[in-house]
């Protein structure tokens, strides 16, 4: 665990023991970061800080079901990103997203042939967090491996090609590599991480990505 | 090139999470009210999601699993990150466009920029607005 987690672990059982200070000490950490997220999108000053006002008091409203083995600064910033989501539907800006009804994908996004459609495949809660964290913690394995090896391209990479989503093709002209090498990397990435969900049990149809056509 | 397959699902993803730098997240919420197949497209992403379909990028975006920390970001205003490290925590910021780092490097770019007194003035506002909810 790095220090800053651990120091924010402190931090937050001593607000949850009621410590003004602490709690004084977090806003003080964080305010500034929460406050640049939001004025990004907003460019009103005012209306940023009390977006930021809210996302503070939304923390402490649901500190009780906060898991702190999720570091608190992305939490801080997704509880400031429904807050943002808020604001900006309450002035229109942002349409209201619905679920889509059952059988339905307009998108053409569903998983590929062989995968179910996510309603066969709703799972409980708790299966979904495992799921999630034996993932993360392959990936972060392997982004660890690339830092540690300098091996700093393999990173740019497979960031560009899952994280924006780009095409190979799109990949090697932004990094300036053939396209072979790209799907090299990718090959080399998702044998890997393959290897890693087989190892925990995880069912294939949970991570349609994994399986895709190269 | 049709609205519909002007962003990837990984943009959408991210739209959702209000991930995206301000102005592509303007960008979709243009062609959001300008094409209702878009909508679409989102709504089944949401529905993927509260089905617990897992995408990588959202795993790798929810966790931050690439992002530099505070402190490399401030050893990179301050020009003494090692020059791969830097170039990599760059590409970050510019190319994948962080939101979160962008926002951590704005607020330490701020920092000195920003009168003590504004500073200390918002942060008791933010703290008697909510000390309230602490427990006693």
């Amino acid at each position: 665990m790095s220090n800053s987690h651990q120091s924010d672990k402190l931090l937050i059982g001593r607000i949850r023991d009621g410590d003004a200070d602490a709690w004084n000490d977090l806003i003080s950490q964080y305010e500034g970061r929460l406050l640049a997220y939001v004025q990004s999108r907003l460019r009103d000053r005012a209306a940023a800080e009390d977006v930021v006002q809210e996302t503070f008091i939304g923390f402490l409203t649901s500190l009780p079901n906060y898991d702190q083995r999720r570091p608190l600064e992305g939490y801080l910033f997704s509880i400031a990103a429904h807050k943002l989501t808020d604001f900006l539907r309450r002035r229109g800006r942002r349409p209201t997203i619905p679920l889509a009804p059952e059988g339905t994908s307009s998108s053409g996004w569903q998983p590929d042939a062989g995968a179910r459609p996510a309603s066969s495949i709703v799972r409980s809660g708790e299966r979904r967090g495992l799921e999630a964290a034996a993932v993360t913690d392959a990936l972060a394995e392997q982004i660890d491996h690339w830092r540690g090896r300098g091996q700093w391209e393999k990173l740019k990479c497979i960031e560009l090609l899952f994280v924006r989503g780009m095409p190979n093709k799109n990949v090697a002209a932004a990094l300036n590599v053939s396209e072979q090498t790209v799907a090299n990397h990718k090959y080399e990435f998702l044998a890997k991480l393959r290897t890693a969900v087989r190892k925990q049990n995880l069912s294939e149809e949970v991570f349609p990505e994994l399986y895709q056509q190269q | 090139m049709t609205m519909t397959k002007a962003f990837n699902q990984s943009d959408l993803e991210a739209y959702l999470d209000e991930a995206l730098p301000p102005e592509q997240m303007a960008r979709i919420e243009k062609a959001l009210r300008a094409d209702p197949r878009l909508i679409g497209q989102v709504s089944a992403i949401h529905s993927r999601r509260s089905a617990g379909v897992h995408s990588l990028g959202d795993i790798w975006r929810g966790g931050r699993l690439s992002c530099p920390t505070r402190e490399q970001l401030g050893s990179l205003l301050l020009g003494v990150l090692p020059d791969d490290a830097a170039d990599y925590v760059r590409f970050h910021l510019e190319v994948v466009g962080c939101r979160y780092c962008r926002a951590n490097l704005e607020d330490l770019k701020g920092q000195q920029a920003e009168g003590r007194e504004t500073v200390q003035k918002r942060r008791r506002r933010y703290f008697q607005s909510s000390a309230g909810y602490l427990r006693h």
